[in-house]
Formats: C-alpha cells, sequence, structure tokens
C-alpha cells in the first residue's frame, strides 16, 4: 500500500529558494531533520515559515532545491506526510458536518470516485476520539469553536495516519484545553516514532514543547535539539533587534 | 517641455483644419443624402436620381427597431446634407441622435405629412402609432412631396427635375397599390390570414384587406412569452391556416415554435417564406428597392395562401 | 384567468410542454452549479462567463454564416472559457485581485462582443438578426431539437457532478489540503470552471447572456439557507431553480406579451426572498424569534432575581412596589409590568397593584435563578480556562441559556471547592 522508504531521514531539504515575483522569501535552505522528533518552526512575521511547510509539499513552486522524504522525493512519498493547513485558511461557514471533514483525510486512500466505506468512517471516529470530538461527529462545523476547529484539523490528519506530519500554526487562538490536548497528542505521536514539524508562534513553550527547533528568518539561522540552538545568540539572530521579543525571548532561554 | 507644447498645438490645429476642410467640401458637389432605412434611401434616390448621393445606414436584414449607430454612421451623419428618417419613433434607438443632428442640419422624418388619422393608433390617446408605413404603398406614395420639397429647399436650381422625377415615381406607385390590391383579392378568403413574426404588418393588412397577426408587438424590442405562441397556435390551428410568413429582420426561431406548436396538435402549417418587413433585400436580390420588395413579399404571400 | 390557469395545467399545448421541460431542465442544472460556484466565493464567475460567451457566438456566426445552436454553442462555448483562463492568468500575477479580474475581463470581452454584434449588422449578409438574441434569451421559442441539446447537457452535468462529488466538494472547502493528498487540483478546478461554462451555455437560448448568471447564483444562494449539508444545498437549489423555471413558464402562459425568461429569473429571487426571510434558524423572521423569545425570558427572570433581593433588602416584604423594582433593573415601568404580567400567566407571580408578589414557585424559580447567577460568575472569574466550550458570552446573558445539567456541574464543582453557593457576595451589583 505505502512505497516503501529509501532511508531514514524523514525530511531532508537541500538547497531550496522560494520567490514570489522575483522576490526571495525563503533563501538557500538546507536542513535534515531526524525521525521521531517535535520540531518547533519559529520566526518573526513574513520569515517564511508557512511559506516552508507549503513548499515542502508543493503548495508553492520552487525556485531551486530538492525535498527528500525518507530519501524519495516527496511526489512519491504523499501518504508519508500529513498536512494541517492554518485554521483561517477555509471558510467554516461551509456546509459540512465534522466527520465529513475527517474523513477528507481518507480520499487518498478511497482515491477517484468511491464513496468512504464503513472502514473508513471507523478510522474517521477513531481519529475523532483521539483529539475528543467524537461527540461532535454530526456537527456543522459553523457551530465550533476556534479550538474545537483546530481538533478537526487534528483529527482529519490523524486520520491520514501518516509517518510525519506538518502542522501550520495549529497553537495559534485556542483554548487552554485545546492546548493541552495537542501537546498530549504531539506526545503520543512522538511515542510512536513518528516525527512533528510545527509552525509555533509562541516562544515562551518552545521548550516545554518541542525538543528539536528550526530558527528561521528568510533563511536558516539555527536548527538543531533545543537545548543546544535555542540560544540568546540565536534569538537575536532571527528576531533581529525586536526588544520585546527579545526580552521574552530571554525568558525563554533562561529556562531551557 | 516647451517642444511638446508646441507639437500638442500643431496636432489640435492640423486636425481643426481638416474637419473644416471636409465640411467644406460637399458644397460644391452633390448632395449627400443619408437615410435610415433602405426603404427611405429607394425613396431619395428615386426623386433625386444623379443629382445627389445617397446613403443608407441600414442595410438588408437589419432591424431599425434595435438599430444603434457606430461611430462610423455618426460620421456619415455628421458629413450629410440632408438626414431623411422614418420618424413615428421606428428607429427607436437613435432619437437622441436625429435631436443633436437637428440643430445643425436639415434633419427630416419623411412621415411628417401623413395625416394623424390615417396612421393606426397603438394605444387609447392616439399618442404612439404603427410606424410601418411603407407597408401601405398608398402611405408611402405620400412620402414623395416631403423628400421632393426638401430636396428642392436645398438644390433649387433642379427645382423642375425633382418635381418631373416625383411625378413619375407617384405614377409607379400608384400602379403598384393597385396590382397588390388585386393580388391579395386572389386570395380565397377564409386563408387571406397573413401570420407573421411581428406586428409590423398593420398598414398592409388595412390597406389591401388581409387579416394580419404577429407574434411580436410592434417593436422587437419587446419579448413574447408562451402565453403570445399558444394563443397564435390557436389561431392557426382554429382557422386551418396554410402558412406562416419569417421576416428578413427578425430571427425565425419565433415562427418555428409555433410552427411545431401546430405541429402537435396535428395541423401542418409550412413556413410560406421569408417576407421583408423592416429591410429590403440583398443587392441583386431583386427585392433591393422598395418596388421589388412590396413585388416579391405579394408574390410570396399569394402563393403560399391561395 | 381560471381558464389559461386550466389550460396550463392540463399540459395540452406543445409549446408550453417544450417551454416547461426545457427551462426546468437548464434552471436545475446552472442552480447545481452554482452552487460550487457561490461556495467558492465565484459567484462573479458565472456572471462573467455569461458574458464573455457573447464575442463566441457572433465569431461563430462569422466564420460560418449560419445561425444553428451547435456552431454558436460551441463559439460560445470557447469564448467563455477563454474568458475564464484570463482571468486566472490576471489573477495569477497578483498584482489584481479576483473581483477586480473578473470585472475587467468581464467587461472587455461583452464589450467586445457588442463591437462584434454592431459590425455584423452592418454586413449585407440579410440573415444576421437574432444574434443579439442571445443577450437577452427567447425562452417562448423553445424547440425540440433545443430541448436535446439541454437535456443531453443537463445530463451530462449532472453525471460529472454526482461521480466527483466528493472530490468537488473538497476542491471547494479546502484546495490546499487537497492537493496534498496528490489530487491534481488545477485540472479539477478548470474542469468545474468548464462544467459552469457548459451550464451556461445551456441556458443561453431561453434566458441569455445576461441573466443566465442569475439562474446559477439566486437559486443556490437561496437554499443555503436551508441546510447545513452541502449534497442537501445542491438538491435544494435545483428544485428552487426548477421551480423558478416552472413558475416562469406558467406566469408567462396566463397573458399576453410576459416574457418567459425574465420571469424565471424573477421568480428564483422571489424565492430567494421567501428563503431569507422565512427559513428555519437562518432566516430573518427565526433569528428575530429566538431573539425576541430570549429577551423576554432575561426580561422575566431579571425580574424575579430582582424582586427576590429587594424583598431580602426591605427584610424580607412580600410584595415589591413597580417603581422599586424599575428602579433597581434599570428598565421602564412598562417594562417591567409586561414582564410581571407574563410571569402571572405562568403562575410565577401575582399581581397586587401597585406592587407585585411572588408564589410560592416563583419564590423556588427566583431562588434558583440567583444562585445560578453567583455560580456562573464565579466560574467565569475563577475557572473560566478549564471547561472553555462553555463559555461564549459573558454571565448576563449566557446564563439563561444554560441547560440543566451545567448548572448541576458547578454546584458540584463549588461544593468541592468549599465555597457554598449563595454565601459569597456577587462580584458586581445586581
Amino acid at each position: 500500500m505505502k512505497i516503501e522508504k529509501a532511508n531514514d531521514i524523514p525530511l531532508e531539504i537541500h538547497d531550496m529558494t522560494i520567490a514570489y515575483h522575483k522576490k526571495p522569501v525563503l533563501w538557500d535552505v538546507d536542513l535534515i531533520v531526524p525521525e521521531g522528533k517535535l520540531v518547533g518552526i519559529v520566526g518573526p512575521n513574513g520569515a517564511g515559515k508557512s511559506t516552508l511547510i507549503k513548499a515542502v509539499m508543493g503548495l508553492i513552486p520552487k525556485a531551486s532545491g530538492w525535498i527528500k522524504v525518507y530519501g524519495k522525493p516527496y511526489e512519491e512519498m504523499r501518504s508519508w506526510v500529513g498536512y494541517v493547513p492554518q485554521r483561517e485558511s477555509v471558510d467554516w461557514d461551509f456546509p459540512i458536518n465534522v466527520r465529513e471533514v475527517v474523513l477528507m483525510g481518507l480520499y487518498g486512500k478511497i482515491g477517484w470516485v468511491k464513496r468512504p466505506d464503513k472502514a473508513h468512517v471507523r478510522i474517521a471516529e477513531e481519529s475523532l476520539e483521539r483529539v475528543d470530538m467524537q461527540a461532535f461527529a454530526k456537527r456543522q462545523i459553523s457551530q465550533l469553536s476556534g479550538g474545537q476547529q483546530q481538533r478537526v484539523f487534528l483529527a482529519r490528519a490523524l486520520a491520514q495516519d501518516s509517518q510525519i506530519y506538518l502542522m501550520d500554526e495549529p497553537f495559534s487562538g485556542v483554548d487552554a484545553a485545546t492546548e493541552k490536548a495537542i501537546i498530549q497528542l504531539l506526545g503520543e505521536l512522538r511515542s510512536r516514532g513518528k516525527t512533528v514539524l510545527v509552525v509555533h508562534h509562541d516562544l515562551q513553550t518552545i521548550p516545554n514543547y518541542f525538543d528539536w527547533v528550526i530558527m528561521l528568518n528568510m533563511r536558516i539561522v539555527a536548527t538543531g535539539p533545543v537545548s543546544q540552538v535555542f540560544t540568546n545568540e540565536n534569538l537575536h539572530r532571527t528576531y533581529g533587534g525586536k526588544l520585546t521579543i527579545l526580552s521574552e525571548a530571554a525568558e525563554a532561554v533562561s529556562r531551557t | 517641455m516647451k517642444s511638446v507644447a508646441v507639437l500638442t498645438i500643431l496636432i489640435l490645429g492640423l486636425s481643426l483644419v481638416s474637419c473644416s476642410t471636409k465640411q467644406d467640401s460637399n458644397q460644391d458637389s452633390k448632395l449627400y443624402v443619408v437615410t435610415t432605412t433602405g426603404m427611405i434611401g429607394d425613396l431619395a434616390r428615386n426623386v433625386g436620381r444623379e443629382l445627389i448621393t445617397v446613403e443608407s445606414l441600414m442595410g438588408p436584414g437589419v432591424d431599425p427597431h434595435l438599430y444603434k449607430a457606430s461611430q462610423g454612421d455618426i460620421g456619415k451623419l455628421s458629413k450629410s446634407d440632408v438626414i431623411f428618417y422614418n420618424g413615428l419613433h421606428l428607429e427607436g434607438k437613435m432619437v437622441d441622435i436625429f435631436e443633436k443632428m437637428s440643430r445643425q442640419k436639415t434633419v427630416v422624418p419623411v412621415s411628417r405629412d401623413i395625416d394623424r388619422k390615417k396612421l393606426r393608433a397603438l394605444d387609447a390617446n392616439k399618442s404612439i402609432v404603427d410606424p410601418h408605413i411603407w407597408f401601405d404603398v398608398s402611405l408611402w406614395r405620400e412620402t414623395i412631396p416631403v423628400v421632393q420639397g426638401v430636396l428642392t429647399e436645398k438644390n433649387p436650381q433642379h427645382a423642375q427635375a425633382f418635381r418631373e422625377n416625383a411625378q413619375r415615381y407617384s405614377e409607379k406607385l400608384d400602379s403598384l397599390y393597385h396590382w397588390v390590391k388585386f393580388e391579395i383579392a386572389q386570395i380565397p378568403k377564409p386563408q387571406r390570414v397573413l401570420i407573421t413574426a411581428h406586428d409590423a404588418f398593420g398598414y398592409f393588412g388595412l390597406a389591401y384587406e388581409i387579416e394580419v397577426h404577429g407574434l411580436q408587438g410592434i417593436s422587437t424590442v419587446a419579448e413574447y412569452g408562451v402565453n403570445d405562441v399558444t394563443n397564435l397556435v390557436d389561431l392557426i390551428v382554429g382557422r386551418g391556416i396554410k402558412a406562416a410568413f419569417v421576416e428578413t429582420s427578425v430571427p425565425q426561431r419565433s415562427i418555428e415554435a409555433v410552427v411545431a406548436g401546430c405541429r402537435a396538435r396535428g395541423h401542418e402549417v409550412k413556413i410560406g417564406g421569408s417576407l421583408y418587413s423592416d429591410a429590403m433585400g440583398q443587392p441583386g436580390s431583386g427585392a433591393d428597392n422598395y418596388i421589388g420588395m412590396v413585388t416579391a413579399n405579394v408574390n410570396t404571400i399569394v402563393s403560399a395562401l391561395k | 384567468m381560471a381558464d389559461q390557469i386550466a389550460r396550463f395545467f392540463s399540459f395540452q399545448d406543445a409549446n408550453v410542454r417544450y417551454v416547461l421541460f426545457g427551462s426546468v431542465i437548464l434552471s436545475a442544472a446552472a442552480a447545481v452549479l452554482g452552487s460550487f460556484a457561490v461556495l467558492r466565493k465565484r459567484s462573479l464567475l458565472g456572471d462573467a462567463l455569461a458574458h464573455a460567451a457573447l464575442p463566441g457566438v457572433c465569431v461563430a456566426f462569422m466564420l460560418t454564416g449560419t445561425k444553428s445552436i451547435l456552431p454558436l454553442l460551441i463559439g460560445a462555448t470557447v469564448s467563455g472559457v477563454l474568458g475564464v483562463l484570463m482571468i486566472q492568468a490576471v489573477t495569477a500575477s497578483g498584482k489584481i485581485k479576483s473581483d477586480a479580474a473578473i470585472g475587467i475581463v468581464l467587461s472587455v470581452f461583452f464589450g467586445a462582443g457588442i463591437v462584434l454584434l454592431t459590425h455584423i449588422q452592418k454586413q449585407p449578409l440579410g440573415n444576421q438578426s437574432g444574434l443579439d438574441k442571445f443577450l437577452f434569451g427567447q425562452a417562448a421559442a423553445m424547440l425540440p431539437k433545443d430541448l436535446l441539446v439541454m437535456g443531453m447537457i443537463s445530463f451530462f452535468l449532472l453525471v460529472v457532478i454526482l461521480l466527483l462529488f466528493k472530490e468537488f466538494r473538497l476542491l471547494t472547502f479546502d484546495p490546499d489540503f487537497f492537493a496534498t493528498l496528490g489530487f491534481p487540483v488545477a485540472f479539477l478546478d478548470l474542469l468545474l470552471m468548464a462544467l459552469i461554462v457548459l451550464a451556461v451555455m445551456a441556458g443561453l437560448q431561453a434566458v441569455g447572456v445576461i441573466l443566465m448568471a442569475a439562474m446559477l447564483i439566486t437559486p443556490a444562494v437561496a437554499a443555503k439557507f436551508w441546510t447545513n449539508r452541502l449534497s442537501a444545498m445542491i438538491a435544494v437549489a435545483g428544485i428552487i431553480g426548477a421551480v423558478a423555471g416552472f413558475f416562469g413558464t406558467f406566469l408567462s402562459s396566463l397573458a399576453p406579451r410576459i416574457p418567459t425568461g425574465p420571469v424565471m429569473v424573477l421568480s428564483a429571487t422571489f424565492f430567494l426572498i421567501l428563503s431569507a426571510l422565512l427559513a428555519p434558524q437562518k432566516g430573518v423572521v427565526a433569528k428575530w424569534r429566538l431573539h425576541m423569545r430570549n429577551k423576554r425570558r432575561m426580561a422575566q427572570e431579571h425580574f424575579l432575581r430582582g424582586w427576590l433581593e429587594i424583598s431580602k433588602q426591605n427584610s424580607g416584604h412580600d410584595r415589591v412596589e413597580v417603581g422599586e423594582l424599575a428602579t433597581h433593573l434599570r428598565l421602564s415601568r412598562q417594562a417591567i409590568e409586561k414582564a410581571g404580567r407574563r410571569l402571572m400567566r405562568q403562575g410565577l407571580v401575582s399581581i397586587q397593584p401597585p406592587c407585585f408578589a411572588l408564589t410560592e414557585v416563583g419564590r423556588q424559580k427566583a431562588t434558583r435563578l440567583i444562585k445560578t447567577h453567583r455560580l456562573w460568575e464565579y466560574y467565569l472569574i475563577h475557572r473560566a480556562q478549564i471547561d472553555p466550550d462553555h463559555v461564549h458570552r459573558d454571565a448576563d446573558e449566557v446564563e439563561h441559556i444554560l441547560p440543566p445539567h451545567v448548572i448541576s456541574e458547578l454546584e458540584k464543582i463549588v461544593e468541592t471547592e468549599g465555597v457554598g453557593s449563595g454565601k459569597f457576595a456577587s462580584a458586581h451589583p445586581t
């Protein structure tokens, strides 16, 4: 069913540059992400964080470079990669219920024209249970709170049963309970040997949630284990001279 | 900066000069007459003959109710010495242009001198009339003096010639009128019903004693509905009418729908032919002048209904 | 009139049957495709498509010299698709947003079409009349051969939509995610556009270029008021479209000079207005009634609470004057009296003018309300972060909408925290 992997490196990006209308947005990205890590991607606004993961999945064209998932091109390994887009990227007023959204994660496996069968529905329901949303299965998505919407997106990604997950700001605008639930989920995924990359905006929580970090400001400033790489100096290089951010960052660093 | 200003003034000046020279150039040559419909153009041609140049804006197959003047038309109208139009709101979309042009030019509706009582009123207070006056040859004949008068006014030196031409053409139209009356009378009374795409043939019906029914109203601008179609089908089937007629300037679809409706009720009404209603025929078709147009129409009608 | 109506429903007139069949089919097909256009926020695209078809019709006529339906439809389709591609190209550069792009392309193509029409008018061809009928349509003149074409197009459209329903749904909802699953999003997007083009073409002869946009969009927007599921929305849109087609035919059969196409569009609009007003939950009327009900209930509950509080302040008097209540609750005397009368009908209050008194049942309810209110305040202030799914608005409003099981949960929490209910002061007066 799934294509065989060529090596044990979940994600390898080499010399990737993304340009919107000639202006470079991401420059010369080179990185290797090891397996089984929870990776936080940080950087100031407009640094290219979302761009990075969208480029990995081919949603944005590359000006140069290549991307390998477990040693093979991403296009061949799609079923190994799950995606949780930003919550704002869809219109939640769309006439659809929670379960149908989660089932969408299985469309790749279901294929063209065919409808989901009972087995697929069961997978969807199990995914909903893992995010504690099973009671909402028939609920219209416009009736959900922000945190619930985020959990639906997560459930959809879980249904994909991938080995690597790319998440775009899953923690933004969610309540404390949902945040806790996401952390728990991430921990579960890691314990199963999955690799998760998360675009994250809150520097304070990086040391708590993640063991690996990618620090990004149009180019890779630093990447590696949080304990080694998440330093004052690197934060300064990533965020420039922004004082308020620095002081937050300083506090975060002091807790590592 | 300076050179740009000089250049601009030069260009503006040149264009002004060229405009005015164009206007002057017509004064010594033949009178340039511009008409709306081809029928009026033919009218002018028969009165002025080689002494004038005539151009018509609307060619064969053009619907005068819907016609909108193009930039080229405006150009021709501006260069003209005389503008003739039908009037009575036939050229519905050109009213503003006539108004504008009449401030500086001779703009004359050829229907001007027709006795109001002879016109078909379409509403209670006689404020809207049927403009299709060319369908009654005797009415059309009354436009000849108008054309003759205007041309004579513009070119008094040719008054004699215009008078003689007008006289000759009037006589031709007189005999045409009688011929049409005779031909139509050949159709047996029960078959003497003319079914057409729009209500253009009112005067035809009145003058030659034939019943007329159109699907669309007086103007093709108005849309018809299902009720209009079924009413016409009822009429045709009820009276056993043999033929209906399409018009060159109106889409055939409407009559085709009527035919289909009749067929479904077991009555085959054929399309008797294409009539020249609001426009004349192609050059060389024989119907490219008024007399030819009337003759062709009558022959088509009579042979289909007799 | 009555016999006209009877005649219509006897379906004896072939023309009525043709027009009815044609209108219903085209409206239904257009509405189904229109649903996707509306949800993709591309409603204007349908309008642009319809207008962009005009130059194609003219060119087809100029090339073939005939007015037969097939070449004209092909011309219209090619032109319409070109318009869509151009819109996409213009938007892709990023400098021009999609609404501006649609407006620009629409105007350019339509203008070009008018220029061509005028040019054709001047040609000595003799049979060019009727191309402008593509602008407004001739619904009343539907012929069996038209029905065949329309029927085939509609059938094809519905089949494709049925087969690729889940794909089009995900495409419309979350195209990015869809792409990551490996589906060819750009191709499917173009396919959807092509289907919309086809739907527009099917209705061109009937309703014309200008009104076709309405048949695409209006039923879909109306349908959205009634349902929360895409499949239901499409079905309802199709039904509304079909009914509009039916009404257009019916009304135009009753009297002369009522054009079928425009009446169809007006019917669809009528249904839209009806839906916006009357739809349960989403309709204006429904929302207003809910609002009024809540307002009334709040006023009553404020009344009860206020009464008890004043009575306690006046050391347990069992009568409270209207004026006191009005001042305490900061409402008008009329409002108090109105609420009081309603409560009286429910048996919670008795009137002894100018005072009100609570019945035993009323007293119990008032006590319960005060307790709930205090619980809720405490909860919001101290514990809101634990169960946020129940927190939508502030205390004064939402407490009236709390379901009983939530209230009992709150009580349990408060008890375990060791804070006796009703024994702590309210955080804010009243």
